[in-house]
């Protein structure tokens, strides 16, 4: 590699890993974080919390009985190692839907979502 | 032979046909088509005329109490035609549940079951005009867009067929009075009167026997119809009000014995816009919002209720449709959102439409009519509508709905919301489908039913009843095309009793 070439390659992966630098930052600075909460491994499991929290307000405000603790263990216990996907399955073939702000659900979706609204 | 126009009828006249058919709606019109060109002399007596008369359309006038329902001079027509000259040309098939006496549905069944029938359906599908009779077999040939993929479970694609009246230009709907008039001139077996109100049903002293008919017209005219055998077919309000006030003999009124005549009637009950309805990948196919044509058949497609789905979880009838494009607010979205992502699902082409639908209603003895001491312009007593819709009603409704939430989200093609819940919420968006059914109900029990799985009036040799009021049970299906066959199965029952 002679000294021109060097120099080209060089310039090139500092700009690379300016932009991914500068990338990061943005996404630091733009995206939503939440503070961590006892229900992170739970709350991981919606694609999008911010959704899910008005959905969840919608439930709670006809659902006053909810408590965060109790229906984070029961979630647990009901996920345990299946995927969300597999736990939708079995409760929409089972007919285990309930209403959030009459939207018609699956029972676990709407707890995670509930549990997102109280974090 | 050109109709004949009762007012120029002398008084005192007696005339006597062989059949006697009060009421020119689909069920008279349909009956004395079908006994064409038969030995049987006809008398058809039409009250009204070619066209509308608010003189004669005031006649219908009465009360209604109870749940709001439209008012009984609004939800008819009084001229040849009957219903038919406002109708939308929905048909479609009772199912076999229909006709079954179930155990969890108080007063329910038919004295016959559906198979009695199906020989009638073609040739009323013909006289309605609305194609092939294919109804559900459409989903098995080609239509223009895809079936919503409901995927395993209580509700499944059915279909709608329209009247179509192809002489007329815009291809409204079958209007019998004008679509048969001419053929009906040309039958020779036939006299059509028109504004010839029938104002009595005379009984025999011995009063198994109907003597005579009064006829009375607006201009004041006063004569007699003395036929050897009548059909009634004045719809299914005047049915009873014709039976009622026929009560010079019996008190109670013809065929009222029992105290059955007026009682359970019924419509289907049409909430708008009941719930919303989410495709997650794009529009739902034209032919569920408005009527298409495809295999020969003017159609829409509607989502039911099976026939196995109804038995298991004790349901009625419910036809849904789905009307129109909404927005949905930040909640909806927000449901969209969660809903699709849990399911991994791109929901990012979604569109959201409002459900309507046509429903059952339980059998009620006490939705009924009764006579009033107000009289009309010819002397008859004004019915009063005591109109009524159960809690129960509305809560099997919201259980199909939630079995179609259910079946969306399980085939990850869409979600559901329920828009009605408070009794009030849904009597708020209710509407009626103006299909006056149940009132002269069948069933070959007297105790249970005014008319025999013959449609004779029990303990009358000769006195029959056409049309919808003779439905025990009735779906949520339109019922046109089904008084109509049931009507030819009535014409075929009269070729035997005069042979």
């Amino acid at each position: 590699m002679n000294r021109t070439r060097r120099n080209v390659v060089g310039g090139a992966s500092i700009t690379v890993l300016a932009a991914a630098a500068l990338g990061y930052e943005g996404w630091r600075h733009f995206a939503k974080h939440y503070p961590p909460t006892p229900y992170d491994d739970l709350l991981s499991l919606l694609s999008d919390r911010e959704a899910a929290k008005k959905v969840g307000r919608a439930f709670l405000a006809t659902n006053s009985g909810f408590v965060p603790a109790h229906a984070a263990a029961a979630l647990r216990h009901r996920i345990g190692a299946q995927s969300l996907d597999s736990v939708l399955k079995d409760e929409l073939t089972r007919g285990n839907l309930i209403e959030a702000g009459h939207w018609l659900l699956p029972q676990t979706l709407v707890g995670l979502c509930a549990l997102a609204a109280k974090t | 032979m050109a109709f004949i126009d009762a007012r120029q009828i002398p008084d005192g006249t007696e005339l006597t046909p062989d059949l006697a058919i009060i009421g020119g709606g689909p069920a008279g019109i349909a009956l004395a088509l079908s006994l064409a060109n038969t030995p049987i002399k006809m008398l058809l007596l039409e009250s009204g005329g070619m066209e509308f008369d608010a003189a004669t359309q005031a006649l219908y006038a009465g009360e209604e109490t109870g749940v709001r329902y439209i008012a009984l001079d609004a939800t008819r027509l009084r001229y040849l035609g009957g219903g038919t000259n406002h109708w939308g040309g929905w048909s479609r098939p009772l199912d076999r549940i229909d006709f079954e006496r179930r155990d969890w549905l108080p007063f329910s069944g038919w004295p016959f079951p559906r198979e009695d029938l199906e020989p009638y359906f073609a040739r009323a599908q013909h006289l309605i005009e609305a194609g092939p009779f294919l109804y559900d077999k459409l989903a098995e040939g080609v239509l223009p867009g895809p079936l919503l993929p409901l995927g395993k479970g209580g509700l499944y694609n059915s279909f709608f067929q329209f009247s179509q009246w192809h002489g007329n230009p815009q291809h409204l709907p079958t209007a019998f009075g004008h679509r048969y008039a001419e053929q009906l001139k040309r039958l020779p077996n036939l006299q059509l009167m028109l504004h010839a109100n029938v104002t009595g049903l005379r009984l025999a002293k011995d009063v198994r026997w109907l003597d005579h008919l009064d006829v009375a017209t607006l201009s004041g005219r006063k004569f007699t119809v003395k036929p050897r055998h009548t059909v009634l077919a004045c719809g299914g309000i005047e049915n009873a009000r014709l039976l009622l006030a026929s009560n010079d003999v019996i008190a109670a009124g013809v065929g009222n014995q029992n105290d059955l005549v007026g009682r359970y009637f019924a419509d289907h009950a049409i909430p708008r816009d009941n719930a919303t309805l989410v495709l997650f990948g794009g529009e739902i196919a034209g032919y569920y919002k408005t009527t298409k044509d495809a295999q020969g058949a003017h159609f829409r497609a509607t989502i039911s209720p099976t026939e196995g789905f109804r038995r298991e979880r004790q349901l009625l009838g419910a036809l849904i449709t789905v009307e129109q494009h909404v927005e949905l607010d930040a909640l909806g979205r927000a449901a969209v959102e969660t809903a699709s992502g849990a399911l991994g699902i791109d929901a990012s082409d979604s569109h959201a439409y409002s459900l309507g639908v046509g429903l059952e209603l339980a059998p009620d003895p006490d939705r009924r009519l009764t006579l009033t001491d107000d009289r009309d312009a010819l002397g008859m007593p004004r019915l009063k509508l005591n109109m009524t819709i159960a809690d129960d009603d509305l809560t099997r409704y919201r259980e199909v709905l939630n079995e179609f939430g259910r079946q969306l989200l399980a085939s990850k093609a869409g979600m559901m919301r329920i828009d009605r819940h408070s009794r009030a919420e849904w009597l708020s968006v209710m509407d009626w489908g103006n299909h006056h059914l149940g009132t002269t109900r069948m069933h070959d029990d007297a105790k249970q039913g005014v008319v025999d799985a013959n449609s004779q009036v029990h303990g009358l040799a000769n006195l029959f009843v056409a049309g919808s009021s003779v439905f025990p049970t009735y779906s949520a299906s339109n019922p046109t095309l089904n008084l109509v066959a049931l009507t030819l199965r009535l014409a075929d029952h009269l070729k035997g009793v005069f042979r």
